[in-house]
């Protein structure tokens, strides 16, 4: 079922931020190698769902078109943030990279969809996008160095 | 379908007053149910408050009020920041009140506690903004100044349409300048209001200085009969705020008094399509039509018949899909209206609408629900074509979710159309010409303008406008206007010898 208000969004960012970062806590119990980058990761998730959730808490006024600012399918968005008993660091940082890409694609929709809308909100989402490209490079690379 | 938990957790609330400083049983015999509108579960009892109730609760307010008055405001101001904190702390319950006792969608639900906050914070700048201003040696040696001081004991009548935050318009501002209040909620929808109580005992405001008393038009009646209150502040309907304006006038008590609205959303055949119809979903079917601030005549500009179709199509093809269920479930746009009065008194309007032969092309009649509840409140969006000024559905206020769709053939008469109205509320422009938005601008009788928004509301640093039938007093409620509201103003001219 389509998304339509700000506060199905913002509860699918927050689930969004929620599954990555138990994805990279997984990982830092598992992979010795790189432990302070998938904690650094999870930690960035939950601050991000601050943000969000700021953005969205500060900027939400009767006024403003919150019931009507969205048309997200969330199937779309969904992450398998599931590794395989037997994965290898290789599969972990490939499955890390392609959640990335989805959260990133989900940030970019969402903040285009609502730009013109709720101001503040498309912004926090655009800065988080942003920020997830950063961490999307970051793990091109370590997967660059494992070969 | 996210369904968010119920605020509510005991089964039926019994509400109390809040005077001075304690949560007072009423001995009234009157009591009425208050249902959630989409449940239709009864989830509190009200009283209607005795006249011995009302008269103790002013008194309170009175008694209190000499050692507020001297109570500095950076004092006062510190409980409100107080006030804010918890606020902000109580944010969602305070929300999911809201949705369960009038029935908005959650975001409007949040919205509502956002823009109430919004009032505490300005408030908060009390000790600048009730500053006076002076002027040395207006004559050799003799200095002049001008100083604000409180009044004495407000009150305020509330609305069911936003329980939460209308109060909040005006006694932030009250209680910041030194006066002490008493609000009088809307029997329909008392209980966020009980909450914002407690939490202003908790901030510590001092016993008496917030009053909250329930009742009906009974209460009403006491109160702006009082000898003690000073002043009024009211929203509602214009039928009802006329008579409370001259009651304040024969009583010699100031008065706000917010009122009725037919407001018009002008489009322009310049208007940007897709930005505009999402703020035209809010301004006709946010809230579901139950403010003095939605659209209710939506004028399509110009004699271009392919740029009309293509706009209403739109515009209906959006209607048609807004989801209309329970306000806790995420997903929902639009909730039910808040009483089974509403909704008969708007399937009313409709009935009218097609007798006077406007084209009915947009039927909510049958409501269509998500989620298993009764349709007792429930109405879908509904739209009118072919609407003229003069018809009833055209000219009268309906508060309820129903667009009513007219043509003009250029701005010049979308605005005659808008100024030959009575009322004078909240008009928009949407148009990517500055030039029109200026024009529009400068020639509507509306009190709040939109130009490219369709709910004007404004900020609470701003005064809430309105005209004509619209508005009774001269000061508005919020920011500026509100401070020089509840504020005397002393002219001192000094001279030492």
């Amino acid at each position: 079922m389509e998304l339509n208000t700000a506060s199905e969004v913002i509860s699918l960012a927050k689930k969004l931020e929620e599954d990555g970062a138990k994805l990279y806590e997984d990982l830092a119990q598992r992979y010795i190698k790189d432990r302070e980058t998938w904690l650094s990761f999870a930690k960035e998730n939950r601050r991000n769902v601050i943000q969000i959730e700021r953005a969205y808490y500060e900027v939400i006024t009767d006024a403003i078109e919150g019931c009507f600012s969205f048309k997200i399918n969330p199937d779309e968005y969904m992450l398998k943030t599931k590794l395989a008993e037997n994965a290898s660091y290789s599969d972990a940082l490939n499955k890390a990279a392609r959640m990335e890409e989805k959260i990133i694609k989900f940030y970019s929709d969402a903040a285009e969809q609502s730009k013109s809308l709720l101001a503040d909100v498309p912004r926090v989402f655009m800065m988080v996008a942003r920020k997830r490209d950063d961490r999307r490079a970051k793990l091109g690379s370590l997967l660059t160095k494992e070969g | 379908m996210a369904l968010l938990e119920e605020p509510i957790k005991k089964e039926v609330l019994e509400l109390k007053n809040y005077i001075n400083g304690e949560w007072v049983e009423s001995k009234s015999d009157q009591i009425l149910d208050i249902v959630n509108p989409a449940t239709q579960k009864t989830i509190a009892k009200v009283p209607m408050s005795t006249r011995d109730e009302v008269n103790t609760a002013v008194q309170a307010a009175k008694e209190a009020f000499p050692d507020w008055r001297r109570t500095t405001p950076l004092s006062r101001t510190r409980c409100l920041f107080r006030l804010k904190e918890l606020m902000e702390k109580n944010f969602e319950e305070l929300s999911r009140i809201q949705t369960v006792e009038h029935g908005k969608t959650i975001d409007e639900s949040r919205g509502e506690t956002r823009r109430g906050a919004e009032m505490v914070e300005v408030a908060t700048g009390i000790p600048s903004l009730m500053m006076g201003y002076n002027l040395e040696d207006i004559a050799s040696g003799i200095d002049e100044y001008v100083i604000y001081q409180p009044v004495g004991v407000f009150c305020h009548i509330a609305p069911f349409n936003f329980p939460f935050m209308v109060p909040l318009w005006f006694s932030p501002f009250a209680l910041a300048t030194g006066n002490t209040f008493v609000v009088k909620p809307s029997p329909r929808d008392p209980i966020s209001q009980v909450k914002l109580a407690e939490l202003v005992e908790e901030a510590g405001f001092p016993p008496g200085v917030y009053n909250v008393v329930h009742g009906g038009a009974n209460a009403a009646s006491i109160l702006l009969e009082h000898p003690d209150i000073k002043g009024v502040t009211f929203v509602g309907s214009t039928e009802v705020g006329k008579g409370v304006y001259k009651k304040c006038g024969e009583t010699y008590k100031r008065a706000i008094v917010q009122t009725s609205a037919k407001n018009f959303m002008v489009v322009m055949p310049d208007a940007n399509i897709e930005a505009t119809i999402p703020a035209l979903m809010t301004s006709f079917f946010g809230n579901t039509g139950q403010r003095c601030l939605s659209g209710a005549n939506l004028v399509i500009v110009g004699e271009d018949n392919a740029f009309y179709n293509k706009f209403l199509n739109a515009f209906v093809d959006t209607a048609s899909r807004i989801r209309v269920g329970y306000g806790l479930d995420e997903s929902t746009q639009m909730g039910p209206m808040q009483s089974i009065d509403g909704k008969q008194g708007a399937l009313g309007y409709i009935e009218k609408g097609i007798k006077e032969g406007a084209k009915l092309i947009l039927d909510g009649r049958k409501p269509k629900i998500i989620g298993d509840y009764p349709d007792t409140c429930f109405l879908n969006p509904t739209v009118f074509e072919g609407v003229t000024p003069d018809m009833t559905i055209g000219k009268e206020e309906i508060f309820g979710p129903v667009a009513s769709v007219m043509r003009a053939k250029d701005l010049d008469e979308a605005i005659g159309i808008c100024n030959a109205s009575s009322y004078g509320n909240g008009d928009a422009i949407f148009t990517s010409s500055g030039k029109s938005a200026r024009e529009f601008q400068y020639r509507v009788e509306s009190g709040n303008v939109g130009i490219n928004i369709g709910i004007v509301a404004p900020m609470a640093f701003f005064p809430f406008g309105g005209m004509k039938d619209s508005f009774f007093g001269v000061l508005h409620g919020q920011g500026r206007d509100a401070i020089r509201f509840f504020t005397e103003s002393k002219v001192v001219i000094q001279r030492w010898l």
